[in-house]
């Protein structure tokens, strides 16, 4: 994916009205995925109607994750008749175009291509759904009470993992082609766009920086605080965070069998969303379990997260969207657990006498 | 475009050549993979056995290479997939993923004493130590065999324990928990006989290999008792796996995946991972 | 054609005998009939039949022995009073309560059993074949109205009150700390957002941590089994012998079903039961720009009329003036009164929608605090019962109907009504509107509030004699 560089790239003006006809006119050439209402809930979901399409929104309620990297995918087909055995590969994916994607869930994708496509060996599932996509972002209007993607290293109108940007200005959006495929795709539809001459340096979205933005060496230093079980003792263990969350993407591997109509029985090698915060994780078939305790698992999951994943994969594994802070019906909040592994006191500790074995 | 010329998730079709029994719900099941496969794998080494219709799981590769064309797995039944593996018969077709993660480093190895100690089915990864320590025997130190399991019906390749016991410079020592009638050797833990039977640790290196419990006892033993460091000590960790290949990130113990950056770890590495593997 | 498919699961001592004895005795039974053999009806699980109209079952028979001549005692009371329940909850969910039927056949009344058999097998040919199976992708049928409004009196929070209470609970807290009464105490505080979440106390100075607020949504119960029987969880983290708990009125409901279940002993809690008026909606986050409007009091709250916790050691509050004339006519209430009025299919194409939104991360299981299996049915490793594809398909979305169904049929009896599950989805799936209509029917049929007292679900029990439908 060439990005063109910021002095080439061209600016257009386009307005609401005329992104619907654009968005219209994509839906009738090939797959669109974009962000809808359904039942009052904004779902980045792939639309025949372009009228469905909703431009004022705060953050899907699942990140972009799930276009690339689905709950259930079918990773190949068992069938075993009269005796012999077939596997079945999967059918391929098509090319699909993304709007309306926010920066924090396009930070996701690269930390997922940084697991599924940068290390070998490569997942082909993911990679064929990456290489057949197109982003077109669309800049936040302003930081939500939970959002940090600044700590992250990001911002409400980061283009670079686009290849067009919208950003909203007086009069509709700019449309920024940042990409060569993005601009390719823009060639290819008759829009009667102007240019737009001053670049807006993106007044709509103040960037605030709330929370620290702990070191490596922080993280080690806390690994044993009693401060996890503190945390965990209020965690259900429920998951939401991870489902939610652009960057989670732990996963089952089971075989189902899928009954045909006809009765037929053929069994699907499915992967599916799972989580380290689950009780069984990792428990093994003679039921040992490494991490027994909610707060091992708790802790795991955030390490993972900002030491672990960065070890092994490069990127932290974070965007900074605050889908977690949002979903969580308990309270646990990511941020200040960054606080606390910055050395800033949250609240009072609630240590009991014994400390807890970790 | 990024060129993916494979797909690691689909397993390799292989027929269950031979099916034996090892012991109490311990079978051993050799594997002939049907369209020839990959032979390169390392004693250390595991693959992913997929019962279709039930799932797959990762075991230790139990034997070395030229192997007759066929690769060993001794699997115990405990869960879903060992136990339709433990129903399927000769000739039946399983899936097979691999040979995954990294392996004993045999060729630094050599000219050291090796101790081996497995306990229970854990000895069925050092099968392969063993086997190509005595195949090229005169390249190696001294080798003690030290097995053990909670119960004699519970020892693993029994049948193979005199051709250990007759190679030249290598002695056996066999302990249990708990005797039977028949047992006329130790009885007691792996430790106990290691601490009687431990050849000095100068030039030798330990590979130890059994529930996570063990592996601790065993190198605390060594460590502290018997004066080892712990980067003598090489040990293969399990952890419940998914694909084997660093994507599902389920094994990790700290930063370390044990699919990729192991199962074969020193006492040392696992000394200064973050999370413990008890 | 439409040939169909009907089984009949029969017990071994008495039903299946009578379909042998009809069949001896040459009498014309249907042949659209597959028979499945139990030894009880009371085998016959929720789980059992829900798979059977996964599979594409058009009718599902259920025969017994005659109340009071079971082989095993009393296998076929809980057949008796399961299976109205389960039909009434697949009715709800869009399926015709016909297709599912229940009788009692004893081993020589081969008559009865023909009669029965060729009578459904008559009633499924006139229903057609049933629609309950989804193969499409992705569901966009059966658009939700909106929530409709209705005139209840907007919540007033004395706030004079609440600050009282809040003084009163710490001094009760830190007293039992300090007396070691109790070696924690569970409560409500305050983050640094200003949200209101749990709280453990170990210290008693600690106890100024404790707020009681129009915010304290949470169940705090739920936390009650992992501190007290770490046996349950399997954790040894941080377990208490004895143990203070701020509870409303709905949480006490809760240690009422647990006592039932004996999930820990009444003498291990020091309950503060707080008097209560209702706690306010919490914010949702949906994706659509927040809204600037006071929110209103939670559904669940104007279907209550607790004010004063059912079972407490310490009570705190007095009993309050306020108590809305809403019971009855919450937006949930009328939800329900307008899904009943649906046609089956048009109800079925509603709960779909719903589900379709499923992501299977078992939050709402995992938020409920009488959903304590160690290994959740709906989550074994063999999906045995129901299947772990979770995706946006037909596949998925059968698996995550049943998965729903299921567990609130689980909860039937016990479920107090605390809508934790529902807030807890990240995707707002309304379960509470399951667990609501299942309360209802228990205690239309066996007289049953979860909660009242001590008692566990009437699924567990035998008959009384008193029920309606005998």
């Amino acid at each position: 994916m060439s990005h063109i560089p910021v002095a080439e790239r061209r600016t257009k003006i386009i307005s609401r009205e005329q992104v619907f006809q654009w968005l219209a006119q994509l839906a009738g050439e090939m797959d669109l995925v974009a962000p809808i209402d359904v039942d009052g809930y904004i779902f980045y979901r792939k639309i025949d109607d372009a009228d469905e399409v909703v431009l004022d929104y705060t953050k899907p309620v699942l990140s972009i994750k799930d276009v690339f990297f689905p709950p259930t995918d079918k990773l190949f087909l068992i069938e075993q008749p009269a005796g012999e055995l077939k596997i079945l590969p999967p059918a391929h994916s098509t090319k699909q175009v993304l709007f309306g994607v926010r920066p924090c869930d396009a930070r996701g994708l690269q930390v997922l291509d940084a697991v599924f496509i940068n290390t070998e060996p490569s997942d082909p599932y993911y990679t064929q759904r990456r290489d057949n996509s197109i982003l077109i972002g669309m800049a936040c209007h302003e930081m939500g009470a939970t959002c940090f993607c600044t700590e992250m290293g990001s911002s409400p109108d980061d283009a670079r993992d686009m290849d067009l940007m919208l950003t909203e200005v007086d009069g509709g959006y700019t449309l920024e082609s940042i990409t060569e495929r993005g601009s390719q795709l823009l060639k290819r539809f008759s829009l009667a766009l102007d240019d737009f001459s001053t670049k807006n340096t993106a007044e709509s979205a103040l960037p605030i920086s709330r929370y620290p933005y702990p070191s490596q060496e922080r993280w080690l230093d806390h690994f044993s605080d009693n401060y996890w079980e503190d945390m965990a003792e209020r965690c259900l263990s429920c998951r939401a965070c991870a489902y939610v969350c652009p960057t989670c993407r732990c996963f089952d591997v089971r075989d189902e069998i899928q009954t045909g109509d006809d009765g037929s029985q053929i069994y699907a090698r499915i992967r599916c969303w799972d989580s380290c915060t689950g009780y069984a994780y990792r428990r093994i078939a003679g039921g040992h379990n490494p991490r027994p305790e909610n707060a091992q698992r708790l802790r795991n999951r955030l390490y993972c997260k900002f030491f672990y994943f960065s070890q092994q994969y490069g990127p932290d594994a974070c965007t900074g969207c605050g889908r977690c802070i949002d979903v969580c019906p308990v309270g646990v909040d990511i941020t200040e657990v960054l606080q606390q592994i910055a050395g800033i006191t949250v609240g009072e500790q609630n240590n009991p006498e014994e400390v807890g074995v970790l | 475009m990024t060129a993916v010329t494979h797909n690691d998730m689909l397993p390799e079709l292989g027929a269950l050549a031979t099916i034996k029994e090892l012991g109490a719900e311990i079978k051993l099941f050799s594997v002939r993979l049907l369209n020839g496969g990959r032979q390169d794998y390392l004693p250390g080494q595991f693959a992913f056995l997929s019962a279709f219709g039930v799932g797959e799981a990762p075991f230790g590769i139990a034997s070395a290479r030229d192997n007759g064309g066929t690769l060993d797995f001794a699997i115990q039944r405990l869960g879903s997939v060992t136990t339709r593996l433990h129903e399927l018969g000769e000739g039946d077709i399983i899936g097979i993923r691999g040979p995954l993660g990294n392996c004993f480093p045999m060729e630094q190895f050599k000219g050291k004493n090796l101790i081996v100690l497995g306990g229970g089915i854990g000895g069925a990864p050092l099968r392969p130590v063993i086997q190509t320590v005595l195949k090229q025997r005169s390249e190696y130190g001294q080798l003690t065999i030290l097995w053990a399991a909670r119960h004699p019906s519970l020892l693993v390749f029994t049948d193979e324990y005199d051709e250990w016991r007759e190679a030249p410079d290598t002695k056996l020592h066999l302990t249990v928990d708990q005797p039977d009638s028949k047992w006329d050797h130790n009885v007691g833990l792996i430790t106990e006989l290691l601490e009687r039977v431990a050849p000095e640790p100068e030039n030798a290196v330990t590979i130890t290999c059994g529930p996570p419990i063990m592996i601790y006892h065993v190198n605390k033993m060594l460590v502290e008792r018997l004066g080892y460091l712990p980067e003598q000590n090489y040990v293969t960790l399990e952890a419940r796996m998914h694909c084997g290949l660093g994507k599902c990130g389920r094994c990790n113990l700290g930063e370390k995946l044990v699919c990729v950056d192991g199962p074969v770890f020193t006492m040392n590495d696992v000394g200064e991972m973050l999370e413990s593997y008890l | 054609m439409y040939r169909p498919k009907i089984i009949a699961f029969l017990c071994t001592w008495c039903s299946y005998t009578g379909a042998d004895t009809a069949g001896i005795a040459r009498l014309k039974s249907p042949a659209h009939f597959r028979a499945v053999r139990v030894p009880c009806s009371g085998r016959v699980s929720p789980e059992l039949i829900m798979r059977t109209f996964d599979q594409g079952a058009d009718g599902v028979l259920v025969l017994g022995c005659h109340i009071g001549e079971c082989h095993y005692d009393s296998g076929n009371h809980r057949t008796a009073k399961r299976i109205p329940v389960l039909k009434s909850l697949l009715e709800f969910a869009g399926l015709e309560p016909q297709r599912l039927r229940l009788d009692w056949v004893s081993a020589s009344e081969g008559e009865r059993f023909s009669r029965i058999a060729t009578e459904f097998c008559n009633e499924i040919l006139d229903l057609g074949p049933v629609r309950w199976r989804v193969n499409e992708d992705r569901y966009r049928a059966g658009k939700v109205d909106k929530q409709p409004i209705s005139d209840y009196d907007q919540p007033v929070f004395n706030q004079a009150v609440l600050d009282k209470q809040t003084d009163d609970m710490r001094k009760s807290a830190r007293e039992l700390l300090r007396s070691n009464q109790v070696d924690c105490v569970i409560g409500y505080e305050e983050d640094q957002r200003g949200r209101t979440r749990p709280t453990f106390i170990y210290n008693p100075d600690d106890c100024s941590r404790l707020v009681w607020n129009k915010n304290c949504t949470h169940n705090l119960a739920g936390y009650l089994s992992k501190k007290l029987n770490p046996g349950l969880t399997k954790s040894s983290e941080r377990t208490s012998l004895s143990i203070a708990v701020v509870v409303k009125p709905c949480d006490s409901r809760t240690i009422n079903v647990q006592l039932a279940e004996k999930v820990y002993q009444r003498e291990q809690l020091h309950i503060i039961g707080m008097t209560c008026s209702g706690v306010q909606e919490q914010p949702r986050s949906t994706g659509h720009l927040p809204s600037a409007q006071t929110p209103p009091l939670q559904g669940r709250c104007l279907d209550c009329s607790d004010r004063i916790p059912l079972v407490y050691d310490t009570l705190v509050g007095d009993s309050p003036d306020y108590i809305p004339d809403s019971k009855g006519i919450s937006p949930r209430a009328l939800k329900i009164t307008q899904l009943n009025a649906m046609a089956p299919a048009e109800r079925m194409d509603v709960w779909l929608r719903e589900f379709d939104r499923c992501i299977r991360c078992y939050a709402c299981r995992q938020a409920c605090p009488l959903c304590e299996c160690p290994t959740c049915l709906y989550e074994r490793d063999d999906s045995l019962w129901v299947s772990a594809a979770n995706g946006w398909d037909g596949v998925g979305l059968n698996e995550k109907r049943t998965f729903h169904l299921g567990r609130a049929y689980h909860l039937a009896g016990r479920c107090i009504g605390c809508d934790e599950c529902e807030r807890a989805c990240p995707v707002g799936i309304p379960i509470s509107y399951l667990n609501q209509m299942l309360a209802r029917e228990m205690e239309t049929l066996y007289h049953h509030q979860a909660g009242d007292s001590v008692a566990p679900t009437p699924f567990v029990t035998i008959l009384s004699g008193e029920e309606r439908f005998l």
